[in-house]
């Protein structure tokens, strides 16, 4: 997961110190969800050319995609040495956003990874 | 029962190939003509006024256990006192602000030019699309779709046997257009001007600024009920401590 350790480089923590009146910095926690952002398009775009090479189609392509961004999650979480809330805000935030906005470019790089391995 | 059609490279290399990467390119040069046609407007300073009480207004909710009660009231009738408080504006002056926004020639123009550098290129490069690349085969799409898609993806090619997986090249320009949003947020980085949907939530969300979000935060800030925090913190600055020493 070379391609977390880089982008995931800048990720700061928001929440400071106190427990009972979480704090959190707007501006880190903004730069915390691009980097997740950035991430999850990234994962996509790799898994997309993967699942076109290995021949991937119909259903066990979305399975696959459900995969790789499960890995993307995990990666993410382990990332965030498994204190989630000093990073981000709820447990959703981590794991959920962005899960639908990789599909379009999932679908273009499998489409045309499998177009370039398999048919011509 | 699926034939699998053996398609010629030649297609490969040039439809596919040539329209991805006109496509990469054309997104390139809109967001550089965009940053460079982006007019310097002198913002009004009335605008600019209403919008910094607002962020004022809006912390003093976000941080408001943070100072004792006496203060926070004091600030809180600072705001929403009905005379002479920042926040209360009366009904007349609403209406005013939104139609001035709308009637002023400069921010028209400018939501015009940039409806039009999204649009042209899109338009221009579906036309040379069809042009060009009508009437074969160009991709198949890895995953089964039913069959009233057909008349969507296989435009040109007007065999009815023919598996619907396999497209014409509109098709692979409609995937692109989608498909590339995110490879250009990741190349371009956060500012750009590739998404149609995220320029109109833009759009139609800055229009009403001044006076209705200002009645939204006067509301926002009668709300808060004040419970002052810092007493609790000696309690747990004691207990951080003990574990500390232990």
């Amino acid at each position: 997961m070379a391609g977390h350790s880089d982008s995931s480089s800048s990720e700061k923590k928001s929440n400071e110190a106190m427990n009972d009146v979480p704090v959190f910095s707007a501006e880190n926690m903004q730069n915390n969800m691009k980097v997740i952002y950035y991430s999850r398009t990234f994962m996509s775009i790799i898994g997309g050319v993967i699942a076109g090479i290995l021949g991937f189609t119909g259903f066990m392509g979305f399975v696959f995609y459900f995969l790789v961004m499960t890995i993307t999650s995990i990666g993410l979480i382990a990332r965030a040495k498994f204190s989630v809330h000093s990073y981000v805000d709820s447990w959703n935030r981590i794991i959920l956003d962005g899960f639908m906005g990789g599909l379009m470019s999932f679908v273009l790089f499998w489409t045309f990874a499998y177009d370039i391995v398999h048919i011509f | 029962m699926a034939e699998d059609l053996v398609l010629d490279t030649a297609i490969r290399d040039w439809v596919l190939i040539p329209l991805s990467v006109v496509m990469v390119l054309i997104g390139i040069l809109r967001y550089f003509v965009s940053k460079l046609m982006r007019s310097s407007q002198v913002p009004d300073p009335k605008i600019v006024k209403e919008g910094q009480v607002i962020v004022r207004a809006r912390n003093l909710r976000a941080a408001a256990n943070f100072i004792p009660p006496k203060s926070f009231l004091s600030r809180r009738v600072y705001f929403s006192n009905e005379e002479n408080g920042l926040l209360f504006v009366p009904k007349g002056q609403t209406q005013n602000a939104q139609a001035q926004m709308f009637s002023d020639p400069n921010m028209a123009m400018d939501m015009m030019k940039k409806n039009l550098s999204m649009i042209i290129p899109q338009t221009l490069t579906f036309a040379w699309v069809n042009f060009f690349f009508s009437g074969f085969v160009a991709a198949k799409i890895p995953f089964p779709l039913t069959q009233r898609f057909r008349s969507m993806l296989q435009n040109g090619i007007d065999l009815s046997t023919v598996d619907v997986s396999y497209v014409s090249s509109r098709s692979w320009y409609f995937l692109n257009l989608f498909g590339l949003r995110g490879l250009f947020s990741l190349i371009l980085g956060e500012e750009n001007a590739t998404d149609d949907t995220q320029r109109m939530m833009q759009m139609s969300g800055f229009g009403f600024d001044p006076s209705k979000s200002l009645g939204a935060e006067k509301d926002g800030l009668d709300i808060v009920q004040h419970e002052w925090a810092l007493p609790k913190f000696e309690h747990r600055a004691e207990a951080v401590l003990k574990k500390l020493i232990r």
